[in-house]
């Protein structure tokens, strides 16, 4: 008889071996020099970019405020880039050998992207504590520890919202640009990124919960400031996982339905153009 | 692997069809009418037919990717629609050409990210992807980057890729498009030599030469609909009542009236001069090639030949001339 369970241990060597996909992906688009002179450098320009719209309304306090959000923003900027990766395997005709294998298509999609995390934190690290200072961002020691701690926290709740998204995108291959780009900008407008919360009638921050951004940036925010108390940061913290096991679970039922829908409707092709 | 059910086909098709579209007031188009067919355990059948006859949509179906409309698809007594995670775990795809490899990683990469999602463990990948690598002459390339390797490279990883679950059926979709003519003959020497472990082989290729040098069994397949299925040398006796016979070495004067006269005899189909002096005279019934020759040699021109139709004139005559009837 044909066993029709996979042995225990398999979702988490998929995972694995998918994350290794993704690690030669970065490996083959970037030297240590391209990523730092390339594309460290076009992000950091960003950041300050933003910064100094802050510095043209003549105020410290929004020259920082803009200068964080857009450091922090670029971890998630970067981790959305699992859209762009995920759709590649439609692309290069991996998409049916994927469906028509024993595992489920979720853990493949969960690995296949990881390299985005660290590229992310590592983009916002640089700017926020190496060049942030000299626009009067600074961190003490130990606000410094955790807001790189929260750093690692925006790239892993982020990817989760990207996943779902990809999930989206993989199914109506039409969105590809669009929804990211979307996203996006809605992500830069509504969680406190470029514009305080406050700044939105009640229902567009009600709306702008379910973005783990906004949780963990307002968590970045009161460290960097000094503000916050440990319940208000742990409660935001708390909310961020809670939102990203949301998307993580939206990701993961898009993505088999992905492969179930596709089989019905035959939208899973051998030969993608 | 053991099966749990008698098996009597590895590949066993009944009445499937399947349609596309009829959603807002899309046209239904239908991909699949009422195919059947039967592949016994261990043996190469191929699958010909043009560009939209129905041979990718078959594949997609053996392969759980696709869901019939209707009719009974099983593998090794599975069924594809209700037991799609046991046939998943009895076959093996492989495509052709740069389709479905991941570029960016090793051989061995590949290898094992495939193992994986077969549920092999780290020993077993390692030891399967091994002697993959090393049966499939890529063992000193182990450890490159796919981007980097030649096409027969390429299309002797995507085999190993096939088989790393240890399929008892292996679906080749064109496997050799793009090969060279020495890649193609090692490739399909390696897919031969895969029926000795009993495995059955399903492949689709335009190339007749390659299905006559390797199938067991041919299914013509066309506008969704199984045309027949033969042997190939079976199919190739069909054709031998159109056989072609062509005369060399007639004089500019003879041209004219010698096609007059063949033309003129019961059977022929048509007379063309494909070069100076030389006419193809394409028959159609039986008994009628023979009658040309004779004619020829009565007009007292000696270099005649007919050639034994090969599945490329199968293909052309069932096939491409729409207007003849094949008795089945």
């Amino acid at each position: 008889m044909v066993g029709t369970r996979l042995p225990r241990g398999t979702t988490a060597r998929v995972v694995l071996a998918s994350s290794r996909n993704a690690w030669a992906d970065l490996a083959a688009t970037f030297t240590p020099l391209t990523w730092t002179l390339g594309w460290l450098g076009r992000i950091v320009a960003q950041v300050i970019f933003y910064a100094l719209i802050g510095s043209l309304l003549g105020s410290p306090d929004r020259m920082r405020y803009l200068y964080i959000g857009a450091a922090v923003v670029a971890t998630a900027m970067e981790t959305l880039l699992v859209v762009s990766t995920s759709t590649r395997e439609r692309y290069s005709g991996t998409l049916p050998l994927l469906v028509a294998s024993p595992s489920r298509l979720w853990p493949v999609f969960l690995g296949r992207s990881v390299q985005w995390l660290p590229s992310g934190v590592a983009t916002a690290t640089v700017a926020l504590f190496a060049i942030g200072p000299a626009f009067g961002v600074r961190f003490t020691l130990s606000s410094g520890f955790a807001a790189f701690g929260v750093l690692v926290l925006v790239a892993i709740t982020t990817y989760g919202y990207g996943l779902a998204l990809a999930a989206l995108v993989l199914r109506f291959m039409r969105l590809r640009n669009w929804a990211t780009n979307l996203s996006y900008t809605v992500m830069m407008l509504i969680c406190g990124v470029t514009v305080p919360l406050s700044f939105w009638p009640v229902w567009l921050q009600g709306a702008a919960q379910v973005f783990p951004l906004t949780h963990t940036l307002h968590v970045i925010r009161l460290l960097e400031g000094g503000t916050g108390d440990s319940l208000t940061i742990l409660t935001s913290l708390g909310l961020a996982v809670l939102t990203s096991l949301g998307w993580y679970g939206v990701a993961a039922f898009l993505l088999e339905r992905l492969a179930t829908a596709g089989r019905r409707r035959g939208s899973i092709e051998f030969a993608e153009s | 692997m053991q099966y749990g059910r008698a098996v009597g086909s590895a590949v066993a098709v009944v009445g499937l069809r399947r349609e596309f579209g009829g959603r807002r007031g899309q046209p239904v188009v239908t991909a699949l009418k009422d195919v059947n067919l039967q592949i016994p355990e261990g043996e190469i059948h191929g699958l010909l037919g043009p560009n939209g006859a129905g041979k990718t949509t078959l594949c997609k179906i053996l392969s759980t990717v696709l869901l019939p409309t209707r009719g009974s698809v099983e593998i090794c007594g599975y069924d594809v629609e209700s037991e799609t995670a046991a046939v998943r775990r009895l076959i093996g795809i492989v495509f052709g050409g740069e389709r479905g490899l991941y570029t960016r990683l090793t051989a061995r990469g590949n290898l094992e990210f495939w193992a994986s999602l077969y549920g092999l463990s780290g020993t077993q990948s390692q030891r399967r992807v091994g002697q993959l690598l090393e049966r499939l002459g890529l063992d000193q390339r182990a450890d490159t980057r796919v981007e980097t390797f030649s096409r027969g490279m390429k299309q002797r990883l995507h085999l190993a890729r096939g088989l790393i679950g240890d399929p008892r059926v292996l679906i080749l979709d064109e496997p050799t498009t793009g090969m060279d003519p020495v890649a193609a003959q090692e490739f399909r020497t390696l897919v031969t030599s895969l029926q000795t472990e009993g495995r059955t082989i399903l492949v689709t290729t335009h190339d007749m030469a390659e299905a006559e040098a390797i199938c067991d069994r041919v299914t013509l397949i066309d506008h969704g609909s199984v045309l027949a299925t033969e042997r190939p040398s079976t199919l190739g006796r069909w054709i031998t009542r159109y056989a072609r016979v062509r005369a060399s070495g007639l004089l500019p004067a003879q041209v004219a009236p010698v096609t007059a006269a063949l033309s003129g005899l019961d059977g022929v189909a048509t007379v063309h001069e494909v070069a100076e002096g030389t006419l193809l005279v394409d028959t159609a019934a039986d008994g009628a090639a023979p009658a040309v020759m004779r004619l020829l040699l009565d007009l007292g021109i000696t270099d005649v030949a007919t050639t034994r139709p090969d599945l490329a004139e199968v293909y052309l005559r069932v096939i491409g001339n729409r207007g003849m009837r094949v008795d089945r």
